[in-house]
């Protein structure tokens, strides 16, 4: 019972009660702790505990061969981070990962609103449409990209038949190490544009059609009022979805390990891919290192994204 | 004393708990002196049967038909009961590695040839026993795959090679009646296979990514080349023969001989039925493959690898090692069940059992596998092989002469910078022995 004794001096500069002291308050407390202490014990043993665990193996040379014996591994300071930001190859799927954030968030997010929008205005098979547009986010990935393998095909894809009708070039798409990517993107684009436009189309729908009428009696162009009405008070959600949007990105993966295996020449291999793979080769430290300068970027991106967006309101 | 904790405090707190855990962890370090040089063989067992209860770990097909099949063994061994166990192939790596950290293993388990460094490595497998088999009986490559360092870890129980595929009825077209010897012939095959026999490509080889190392190594292997010196400590990839070897593998590429572009799985097959590939190299599982896309038993052949000068060249060999646990708690008695796996007469029953191609030499000599043309061609491919080194950060390095293949087959970096950069990588990565 320290607390109860040591209490009064501290509320000595309060005006209430002391609290410490409060016997009703105490079994609230008390009631409190053993009802969530469930969590606590599940939180700590299975959320924190590994976090730290691996906050740690990351300044370690731990290896698969290490496991027998995890604490007698040489302890190496910021040796695989720095040895991570020299390494070629993890130069490049850091900017192979930059350049799908760069290219997939832009346009997963047009479209997405593009499909709000449209969809905000019609009324006859609204609910098809949702749920033709939502219907990839429910599909399995590798069932996706089976189908979009095909699209690609150099020859006797979809994509390449249609090229070929109106005469263009018709490009080996998975196979030119600079159309990789961007393939994969565009197929990502598509698979994930149904959970943002659902977002969306609730954000638009806050938005009270009397601020619309009274813009267009004022004269605004139905530009004008997308522009200057609709996209500002569209903020906050727009917001949301660039933070998930661009974390989902950050952790590219499922799709270039399906479709490419992180070629041709590495050009789709992404950091979660790389590290990924540092982890089947046994060499957990320096995976470990990777995922969390994967962490501090998604770390970076949301705060600059919250200070671009975020701010005005 | 506050009840409530600031957050700053808090910050505090979590900082020096990180700092003590640095500190302990740096307090442990590595013990180095246990690297230089192996354990040494162990004693061997005593004679008599085996005793009490046997756990195996066995995966795949062999998992399903192993419980059965021992019940020779049990019969002959009345006091010893086998338990196996099936693991899938997908989870066997990880589920051994779990099961070494924690000490809780099988006795025996099935263990594929490229994990033996990593296992034998953390210390979760037995030395052979001293005298259990004689390694003269094994075919010398699948052998190789239970060495790390100098110690053997383990028993080869069934292998697999790769060998030349090609269609015969499109060579009799482009005028050849036999298989090609050597690289200069090969070469020229595939070029009478394209510009005679009318194929897209003479020859499919897989212009890098994973696993392409399997068909590329057998070239450098054929040469000359070393990947490893001889204890396993130092990668030796960049050399004369390595660098000639992959400048003769990229040639079919630059020369149209091969597609560079990635194929999916079942497009070789369908190929080679329909004439768009000539031949190829591949492991004996391509037999029922190629059979299944409508190729005829008399529409294609199987030959030992073409060496450089005369084959047959080195091949790679693959399959699976027996060993046992050194947590076992039943050493003896599981020593004894790897021993009657690799009797010869169990090895031909094996193989009749479930179509696995024995380990050992002499099970060739009688039944299907002394009679069929086809798998004598395996048998003979077999006493020219190399097992990939039974190093532990063998996958990893292989990974990276997947990727410089990858690059020099394309034309994205010279020949020899691509060996140059193997070795470099190599040697950063280190064989981890």
């Amino acid at each position: 019972m320290a607390t109860a004794t040591t209490a009064p001096t501290r509320a000595g500069a309060d005006q209430a009660p002391a609290r410490g002291t409060d016997p009703m308050r105490r079994q609230q407390a008390r009631a409190a702790w053993i009802l969530a202490a469930p969590f606590l014990v599940l939180f700590l043993v299975f959320t924190a505990g590994p976090v730290l665990a691996s906050l740690g193996m990351s300044f370690t040379d731990i290896k698969r061969t290490d496991i027998r014996t995890p604490f007698a591994v040489g302890f190496i300071g910021i040796d695989n981070y720095t040895q991570l930001l020299g390494d070629p190859l993890f130069r490049k799927v850091m900017v192979n990962t930059g350049l799908y954030v760069v290219l997939g968030v832009p346009l997963t997010m047009g479209l997405a609103l593009g499909a709000a929008v449209l969809l905000n205005r019609i009324e006859r098979l609204k609910g098809l449409f949702r749920v033709g547009y939502y219907l990839p986010v429910v599909t399995s990935i590798v069932a996706v990209s089976v189908v979009w393998k095909f699209l690609y095909r150099p020859d006797g894809g979809l994509i390449n038949e249609v090229l070929g009708l109106v005469g263009l070039p018709q490009p080996e798409w998975l196979d030119n190490p600079s159309l990789a990517l961007p393939a994969l993107v565009v197929m990502a684009a598509w698979r994930n544009l149904g959970t943002l436009m659902i977002i969306f189309l609730a954000g638009l729908q806050t938005i009270p059609d009397e601020v619309k009428e009274a813009a267009q009696v004022d004269g605004a162009s139905g530009w004008g009022v997308f522009r200057r009405i609709t996209l500002p008070m569209l903020k906050p959600t727009l917001l949301f979805g660039a933070v998930i949007t661009s974390i989902g990105y950050l952790q590219f993966f499922e799709e270039a390990f399906v479709m490419t295996k992180g070629g041709p020449l590495d050009a789709t291999r992404s950091v979660t891919f790389f590290t990924y793979d540092q982890f089947g080769f046994g060499n957990y430290g320096l995976a470990a290192s990777a995922s969390y300068l994967l962490f501090i970027a998604v770390v970076v991106l949301t705060f600059v994204q919250f200070k671009i967006f975020g701010e005005k309101d | 004393m506050s009840r409530k904790r600031r957050p700053v405090q808090v910050a505090g707190r979590t900082l020096a708990l990180l700092a003590v855990a640095s500190l302990a962890l740096t307090g442990c370090g590595r013990d180095s002196a246990s690297e230089d040089g192996g354990p040494g063989q162990t004693e061997a067992i005593s004679e008599g049967e085996a005793t009490g209860d046997i756990e195996v770990w066995a995966m795949g097909t062999e998992g399903e038909m192993l419980g059965d099949f021992v019940k020779d063994f049990e019969e002959a061994n009345p006091e010893a009961t086998v338990k196996v166990t099936a693991v899938p192939w997908e989870a066997a790596h990880d589920k051994l590695s779990n099961a070494i950290a924690a000490g809780e293993t099988p006795d025996v388990s099935l263990i594929g040839t490229t994990w033996m460094g990593e296992f034998a490595e953390a210390g979760g497998l037995e030395p052979t026993p001293e005298g259990l088999v004689d390694e003269a009986d094994f075919f010398e490559g699948p052998w190789g795959s239970t060495v790390v360092g100098d110690t053997s870890y383990g028993v080869p129980w069934y292998v697999e090679t790769r060998v030349l595929y090609y269609r015969t009825d499109l060579a009799d077209k482009a005028g050849w009646d036999e298989a090609p010897q050597n690289w200069d012939e090969l070469k020229q095959f595939a070029t009478d296979l394209e510009d005679k026999a009318g194929v897209e490509y003479g020859m499919h080889l897989q212009p890098g990514q994973t696993g392409s190392w399997q068909t590329v190594l057998p070239f450098a292997w054929s040469n000359g080349a070393e990947v490893t010196n001889a204890e396993g400590t130092e990668y030796t990839i960049d050399s004369p023969q390595m660098q000639e070897a992959l400048e003769y593998y990229k040639s079919y590429f630059d020369e149209g001989l091969a597609n560079d572009g990635t194929l999916d799985p079942g497009e070789l097959e369908s190929g080679f039925a329909d004439g768009t590939y000539g031949a190829f190299i591949s492991g004996p599982w391509h037999t029922g493959l190629v059979e299944e896309q409508g190729v005829k038993t008399d529409e294609y052949a199987v030959a030992p690898l073409p060496g450089k000068d005369s084959a047959p060249g080195t091949s790679f060999v693959g399959g699976g090692d027996l060993a046992v646990f050194s947590d076992s708690d039943n050493k003896e008695s599981a020593w004894k069940l790897v021993q009657w796996l690799s009797e010869p007469e169990t090895q031909s029953a094996w193989y009749e059992t479930i179509g696995d191609l024995p380990a050992v030499k002499s099970a060739w000599e009688t039944g299907e596998l002394a009679s069929d043309e086809q798998l004598q061609v395996f048998g003979e491919q077999l006493d020219s092989t190399l097992a990939p080194p039974a190093v532990p950060s063998w996958e990893q390095v292989a990974a990276v002469i997947d990727a410089d293949v990858e690059k020099a087959v394309k034309g994205a970096m010279p020949v020899d910078e691509a060996v140059a950069d193997m070795q470099s990588q190599a040697d950063s990565i280190g064989t981890g022995l």
